[in-house]
């Protein structure tokens, strides 16, 4: 995954929720195929890439993960900068992380551009005996709210490929699109390894062409 | 020596939520280290856990990362720094400079606790507040907040054999001092940096003398860090990057060119005083000299590092872009923080507290006019041990060494020197005294090995120790110490 490598486009995504979903896992089992029951916590930013085959077109999505405790969001809004998705992650064996998801897609479109492609995960099916959260409700605000829907278990790795692709391919079809309007998604860029500068993801030059 | 404690996991008070449910899965499931260790509590060999702890290379604590100070120079040192913790307010009021010198040096392991405790003023508060831990250990605390210290337990060091263990002794700990602050500032209440924190403390010295270290990390070195609102850390990541230009102005062009906001590289790195970022034999070197010379340390180190990563228009050539720069900035290539190397520039890099409280005065003027007043009112910062003690001078009480354990010396010979340490969070402390061979009264039933042993493993045995005159209990094999705490120094 190194950056030299050829693709057509590269999306953010960003990993938001409350602390202990999950998060982090969902980042190392897609990015990297682990999962570490014990991983850290989260103390500002992580972020890995992963480059995906989807349509006969290359792309590299970056994820960031970011810190899910309250008191972090004061800092994570610089994090949404120039993402053009969003993985809103509660565990579904605990209601209280999916009743915050309101106060997060509230943050998320404070800060974020306001075309963002946001799925709501319900993380940790491997513990669907003790679930909190029934899918239905999930699905029913999900769908009153615009955002894309997945049950997912970084430990079981089920759905995690599926609802990353699903994103980044909904992605893929705004930017595809006249949806999204030039400049408004930035760091979308129609790359071109070789001249992979840095104009190419910033804001001088609105890249989000069709191909 | 460093030998593995664990075999508690089961008598876990703390953690009972569902997580053990999950964790036969996880094993099964997991490539990494950290899940098939904690099987029933129970590390794995020893062979696997290096000098400072650690499991499997968890922390970058690769031999070359680290220095070797010779056993007969720590043993001078420890004298020394016996010596000092003796007339502490003498050291620090007359001859600071020397402290600071030694500081830089690194503290000898066997003592790193004991001088972390003095140096933060956190022996000060502990004897000015007899009492208040146990008080606060024995309340319950706000929900709200061991809804979260719980879910971090387990997250904190998970390669370092102290915290492996589900609601092993390491964890029951951290998680006594992180509910402790809580119900000590309950207006603040836990921030999760706060807990590698507590987690280093616990590594050196019992769950008291790490609360307290803690409170003063939190209230005199780094005030406001932990705050709702996170303005502090943000005002500091100003301060860092406006600094960075007179250190580095290559590095500093590139990150203002790729708008990267300071807090998107500076947030772990400051919060957590580089526990998490650095090679472990650097992070005890920073600490030492962090403790003693105040957040100016913390302020260098990230000044370093962004000056190796991001110095020069070769280096810049290979991370275009925001993401590539961030990518630069998380894996700062070994070299940079190898312990010689990192230390060498930290101390020579010209950033003076006055420079980072002009600084500080200037970026807050400037947050004040784009954002208006802070909403959190931090108590002034404080930079270092002398400064912390001059605001508050500690009575001779307050800084007297007070064993637990006395050992009794045959009057005849009683050393000249009275060697004292404490130890271990069962309040165990004793005093050493020149002969080795002394019986020795101790309440403790613990297995108790020997604080003095330099930290690279093979150790001389007992007799061959001319060099040990000064530190009695080396070799003795009922020498005492904290199963917990000094075995990992």
């Amino acid at each position: 995954m190194g950056s030299d490598e050829a693709y057509n486009f590269v999306f953010k995504v960003v990993l938001i929720g409350e602390s202990g979903v999950g998060k982090s896992n969902l980042l190392s089992r897609f990015t990297k195929n682990e999962f570490n029951h014990d991983s850290r916590t989260t103390i500002g930013v992580e972020f890995s890439t992963r480059t995906v085959q989807l349509r006969g077109l290359t792309i590299k999505a970056q994820i960031w993960d970011t810190a899910g405790l309250e008191r972090y969001r004061a800092i994570t809004s610089a994090y949404y900068r120039g993402a053009v998705g969003a993985l809103l992650v509660y565990d579904i064996s605990k209601h209280l992380t999916y009743e915050s998801a309101e106060r997060w897609l509230k943050e998320l479109y404070d800060h974020a551009d306001p075309h963002i492609v946001v799925m709501l995960v319900g993380n940790k099916t491997d513990l669907a005996s003790v679930r909190a959260v029934p899918t239905e409700d999930a699905k029913d605000f999900a769908e009153k709210n615009g955002l894309l829907f997945m049950e997912t278990s970084a430990l079981e790795s089920t759905n995690v490929e599926a609802a990353f692709n699903n994103v980044l391919e909904e992605i893929h079809k705004k930017v595809s699109s006249k949806e999204v309007t030039r400049g408004s998604i930035n760091a979308v860029s129609l790359s071109n390894p070789k001249s992979q500068s840095e104009e190419s993801q910033e804001e001088k030059k609105p890249c989000c062409k069709n191909l | 020596m460093a030998k593995v404690q664990q075999g508690n996991g089961l008598q876990s008070g703390v953690s009972k939520s569902l997580r053990g449910t999950t964790e036969s899965l996880a094993d099964q499931e997991s490539n990494s280290f950290g899940s098939d260790n904690e099987v029933n509590g129970f590390a794995k060999t020893e062979s696997q856990t290096d000098k400072y702890g650690f499991i499997g290379g968890a922390q970058q604590h690769t031999g070359e990362s680290a220095d070797d100070v010779p056993p007969e120079v720590l043993r001078q040192r420890e004298v020394k720094w016996l010596e000092m913790l003796n007339s502490w307010d003498k050291w620090i009021a007359k001859r600071h400079k020397k402290v600071k010198l030694r500081c830089q040096k690194g503290i000898p392991p066997s003592l790193r606790g004991r001088a972390w405790l003095y140096l933060s003023g956190g022996k000060v508060k502990r004897e000015q507040n007899q009492g208040k831990f146990q008080e606060l250990d024995s309340q319950a605390g706000d929900p709200k907040w061991l809804d979260v210290i719980e879910k971090d337990l387990h997250r904190q060091f998970p390669f370092h054999e102290m915290f492996v263990a589900r609601g092993g002794h390491g964890q029951q700990d951290l998680y006594r001092v992180l509910k402790a602050y809580t119900l000590h500032r309950p207006e603040e209440g836990y921030c999760q940096a706060q807990a590698p924190i507590a987690a280093v403390l616990l590594m050196h010295m019992p769950a008291e003398d790490a609360f307290w270290c803690l409170v003063q990390i939190c209230e005199k070195y780094l005030p406001g860090y932990y705050s709702a609102g996170l303005e502090a850390i943000q005002l500091d990541g100003e301060i860092l990057f406006a600094l960075l230009k007179r250190v580095s102005p290559a590095a500093h062009r590139h990150l203002k060119k790729h708008k990267i906001d300071p807090i998107l590289y500076m947030t772990e790195w400051f919060m957590c005083a580089f526990s998490r970022t650095l090679p472990w034999a650097s992070v005890l070197r920073v600490w030492d000299m962090f403790l003693c010379e105040g957040v100016k340390i913390i302020f260098r180190v990230g000044l370093v590092l962004l000056k190796c990563m991001l110095g020069s228009q070769e280096k810049l050539k290979t991370c275009q872009g925001q993401y590539e720069t961030m990518e630069r900035l998380r894996a700062v290539e070994p070299q940079y923080m190898q312990e010689g190397f990192l230390i060498h520039e930290i101390i020579e890099l010209p950033v003076t507290e006055r420079d980072i409280e002009k600084e500080h005065h200037a970026q807050l003027r400037r947050w004040k006019e784009t954002r208006g007043e802070l909403h959190c009112k931090s108590p002034p910062r404080m930079h270092g041990a002398r400064a912390i003690m001059e605001a508050e001078p500690p009575s001779r009480r307050d800084l007297q060494q007070n064993p637990t354990i006395i050992v009794e010396s045959p009057p005849a010979t009683r050393s000249d020197e009275g060697i004292q340490d404490e130890t271990d969070k069962g309040r165990t402390r004793r005093t050493k005294t020149e002969k080795s061979k002394e019986k020795r009264k101790s309440g403790s039933t613990e297995v108790l090995t020997n604080p003095y042993a330099p930290p690279s493993d093979p150790q001389p045995p007992p007799h061959d120790a001319p060099l040990l005159k000064d530190t009695p209990l080396q070799g003795s094999n009922q020498s005492l110490s904290s199963a917990e705490q000094d075995t990992y120094l």
